[in-house]
């Protein structure tokens, strides 16, 4: 990339200057193994090279080594050909006479093979060597699914993909990021089901990425999402292949990105970010009621504290008179109004968050226990808050956990306490005003172009069977694309097999 | 990261029905009962709002007739067509004026509601300032996602007025209800004209219609989009008579709402019903007053072609919230509401009859001939 600007180095015709010349590149890293040796009956040169722990040892050692070492016969044609068609025992096999090309296979765990009197290097994709195992995924767990989740490996995450959606039209492109890092991210969608709009505007965006390193694929969801001020996540992320095959049958488009567990789907609506895969797997009444639940999760994450607030401070007629006798008894000796209450409370609660997520796994019992104590028990006894706010506070925690996308309730439980403020300073009246803002909000949200509230607006009747409820499964396999997403008809008659981008 | 080439954003038929319902379902259904009351005997005041249902109707139909005979053109453009610039701009203004007049009403009702039933120490320039101000971030977005929003607060309108309807059924007395047809011409007349003045909200199809790519359908949705408050008007009237019946329905200012304070929910979960609705009178005020100012904002930036949106947004907004300041009493709202009343029907059936007659004349023009 640095010598993007100057014209591209190319080989010479002299095997140790080409040696030398790439060692040079690499700053003669120790990692970098070269071995020489000879092939043939006259003894041509050839030096290997790659970088050690990048690959597969097994692979280099017996399908290449020995081979080009063991072979001493008499080579008539073209050297370079010889080795290249007939000799080397592996699929993966390129040849490149450009220096920035070896330097970026070598960096991707290839092996350069490099005879003598030849300008072109014989790349050979023998990556490998310790990855993390595929396991349950950690933030999407499920009863009843599938328990494979994507890993950091790319390749591997395809190929889970792949045994998913045994499909001719899913499509796989590659593109790179990371100015330094030069990671490939895959542009996966499938043909006939995904709009070309779409996916041409997902590139474009792609394109714009100007990154050097992209650790997750978090980085590049915040470079495309359409707008950054929102509290919606706006790009779906996702550890389950699972989810990434039924959304793509659904007409988006997946993104995965090297050594991101977390691939992208994108776009989405807020009914997506509501829905778990496991949905499909239970039958359909129970999944209905999980799904009517999530939509009162989703409302209380948002409002409970905020309700609580304004009830006692300002509408307490509105409060069953039993219980407006409890409440006023508990606030007798709480020296707070109820905004620094429900701020101290929802502050200890974020905290303990922070903390049980950061701290080792160890610890995070103690952080547990004195947090259950601390918030649950003491804080009452002491006077400084009442139980019904730390009841308050601490449901709606649980019911942002109970909304399947992280990045959802977190956002979820920020916009909260905009509606805590507005209950303070205008009470229910404050609170309908901030409902109408967040649907003000979603209204003109867009992902990729493609309004947030579909399909509660626009209104798609018919995908809302499967949104607000879950139909049962025989009534929605009619139709697998969401209407918004459905591309133009003439299109996938067309182009029905060729690629678009 | 913004769209590389934004497409133009249309909406389609089935949401000018959406717009049309949400748009006439507004704080007017609070009081109409009290006027439809005032001049009818008994509950004779639904035969007024059928007549005046379905005077909105036809005169909604051929609102939606003129407006998609001229399919993407924005209403400057086919009135200066039919009646000539200068005339096609006085409208404009005319309209404009219109309805600045009724988002600032309907935000200083919502704000007189919530003084009244909800908090009464909060002074009622902070109400209505914080509603303007969730008007004005709404009106800044764009035009289709006004549409959504429409859509997105449709359920909790019609569940709203639902609920509205069937939880006081229990106190419903037939006695009130009776006797029927004994209300003379001059009531009826006048209950109508109430009536109509409650339906008014169509007229907005006469500025939406250009933004449907192909509006063959709008006239059918303008009719059904009417035909939602329709038959809540009716329903919400006798039921109102019903449990209150004639004499104290004139004498409350809001019978409405206080019909849902009537209501005992079963287990008294929460002690009073009425503020659960006032979330949803909240939202349809807003809708209706974020329409009107939608509507003069669109109006605005036909005929000040050169101006941005966000500054005629600003200068409209201080304008409405001095306006919704201006009356100091009830008396005085009551009596902008009979002006009211009267000034948009006329202007309404003149709008009609003007470019009705102008259309025959001189006929369609395709977008491609102006």
């Amino acid at each position: 990339m640095s010598r993007s600007s100057n014209e591209p180095i190319h080989l010479e015709k002299n095997l140790e200057m080409n040696v030398e010349t790439i060692k040079k590149t690499l700053g003669n890293s120790a990692d970098l193994i070269v071995r020489k040796s000879s092939i043939g009956m006259i003894e041509n040169q050839f030096a290997m090279m790659y970088l050690k722990g990048l690959v597969d040892d097994d692979q280099v050692n017996n399908n290449i080594l020995r081979i080009l070492e063991l072979n001493k016969k008499d080579i008539t044609t073209n050297l370079l050909d010889a080795v290249y068609d007939e000799m080397i025992a592996l699929t993966e096999i390129k040849k490149s006479p450009e220096l920035d090309s070896i330097i970026k296979a070598l960096l991707n765990g290839d092996t350069a093979v490099l005879l003598s009197d030849e300008n072109q290097a014989i790349l050979l994709g023998t990556s490998g060597g310790e990855f993390r195992s595929i396991e349950e995924p950690q933030s999407e767990s499920v009863i009843r699914g599938s328990r494979s989740g994507f890993v950091e490996n790319l390749k591997f995450n395809l190929a889970l993909l792949r045994r998913e959606l045994k499909n001719p039209n899913l499509r796989i492109d590659f593109m790179e990021i990371g100015k330094h890092s030069n990671q490939k991210m895959a542009i996966c969608y499938i043909e006939g089901h995904a709009k070309p709009e779409i996916v041409d505007e997902v590139v474009r965006r792609l394109k714009t990425v100007d990154i050097d390193f992209s650790p997750d694929s978090g980085f590049v969801e915040q470079w495309i999402e359409d707008s950054n001020l929102s509290p919606f996540p706006q790009i779906l992320d996702t550890e389950r292949p699972d989810r990434v095959a039924y959304n793509l049958l659904r007409g988006k488009i997946g993104i995965i990105v090297e050594g991101s567990p977390f691939a992208l789907l994108m776009p989405i609506t807020i009914g997506d970010s509501l829905k778990t895969i496991e949905d499909y797997n239970q039958r359909w009444m129970i999944s209905t009621m999980l799904r009517l639940l999530r939509f009162v999760s989703f409302y209380m994450t948002l409002f409970l504290p905020a309700l609580y607030v304004a009830l006692v401070s300002y509408h307490p007629e509105l409060i069953p008179t039993q219980l407006l006798f409890t409440i006023a008894a508990s606030r007798e000796g709480v020296p707070f109004p109820s905004l620094i209450e429900a701020l101290i409370i929802a502050l200890f609660y974020e905290i303990l968050q922070e903390a049980g997520t950061r701290l080792p796994r160890k610890i995070g019992q103690t952080i547990g226990i004195v947090g259950g104590i601390v918030i649950g028990e003491i804080a009452v006894q002491a006077g400084i808050v009442t139980p019904l706010m730390v009841i308050a506070i601490s449901l709606t925690a649980i019911a942002a956990f109970t909304l399947p996308n992280y990045s959802l309730a977190i956002g979820l439980r920020v916009m909260r306490f905009g509606a805590i403020f507005a209950a303070t300073i205008l009470g229910l009246y404050g609170i309908i005003l901030v409902f109408i803002m967040i649907h003000i909000h979603l209204a003109n949200l867009k992902s990729i172009g493609i309004p947030y509230s579909a399909p509660f607006a626009p209104n798609y009747l018919g995908d809302l069977k499967n949104v607000i409820i879950r139909a049962p499964i025989t009534t929605l396999t009619k139709q697998q694309t969401q209407p918004f997403l459905e591309p133009a008809e003439e299109v996938e008659k067309t182009n029905g097999g060729s690629g678009t981008s | 990261m913004k769209m590389n080439k934004a497409p133009a954003e249309f909406i389609n038929d089935r949401d000018i029905m959406f717009a049309v319902a949400s748009n006439i379902i507004s704080i007017t259904i609070l009081f109409l009962p009290r006027y439809v009351a005032n001049n009818t005997i008994a509950a004779d005041g639904w035969l007024t709002i059928l007549l005046g249902g379905v005077i909105a109707l036809i005169l909604g139909w051929f609102l939606a007739k003129i407006a998609s005979a001229f399919p993407n053109q924005s209403f400057l453009s086919f009135a200066s067509y039919l009646v000539s610039k200068p005339v096609a701009i006085i409208l404009c203004m005319a309209f404009i004026l219109q309805y600045v007049v009724i988002s600032s009403f309907q935000i200083r009702e919502i704000a007189t509601l919530s003084h009244e039933y909800l908090f009464d120490r909060t002074p009622i320039e902070v109400v209505c300032l914080a509603f303007l101000l969730v008007v004005v971030y709404a009106a800044s977005g764009s035009r289709a996602a006004i549409f959504r929003l429409n859509i997105m607060f449709f359920p909790f309108v019609v569940g709203g007025l639902v609920l509205l309807i069937f939880f006081p059924l229990g106190a419903v007395k037939l006695e009130n209800l009776l006797p029927v047809f004994e209300t003379d011409l001059k009531g009826i007349v006048l209950g109508t004209t109430s009536s109509l003045h409650a339906f008014l909200g169509f007229s907005i199809v006469l500025f939406y219609i250009s933004l449907i790519k192909k509006p063959q359908q709008a006239t059918k949705m303008t009719v059904l989009g009417i035909l939602w408050p329709f038959f809540f008007y009716i329903i919400i009237f006798i039921v109102c008579i019903g449990v209150f019946g004639n004499e104290t329905t004139n004498n409350l200012y809001y019978p409405v709402f206080e019909l849902s304070k009537k209501v005992s929910n079963p287990g008294n979960f929460i002690e009073r019903f009425d503020s659960i609705l006032f979330i949803i009178w909240t939202i349809i005020v807003f809708t209706t007053s974020l329409i009107a100012f939608d509507i003069a904002v669109l109006l605005l930036t036909l005929i000040f072609k050169n101006t941005k949106k966000m500054t005629i947004i600003f200068i409209l907004s201080p304008i409405i919230f001095l306006l919704a300041m201006l009356p100091t009493n009830y008396i005085e709202i009551n009596k902008i509401i009979k002006y009211m009343a009267y000034t948009e029907i006329t202007f309404i059936i003149f709008v009609i009859l003007l470019l009705g007659t102008m259309l025959l004349i001189k006929g369609v023009k395709t977008n491609d001939q102006i």
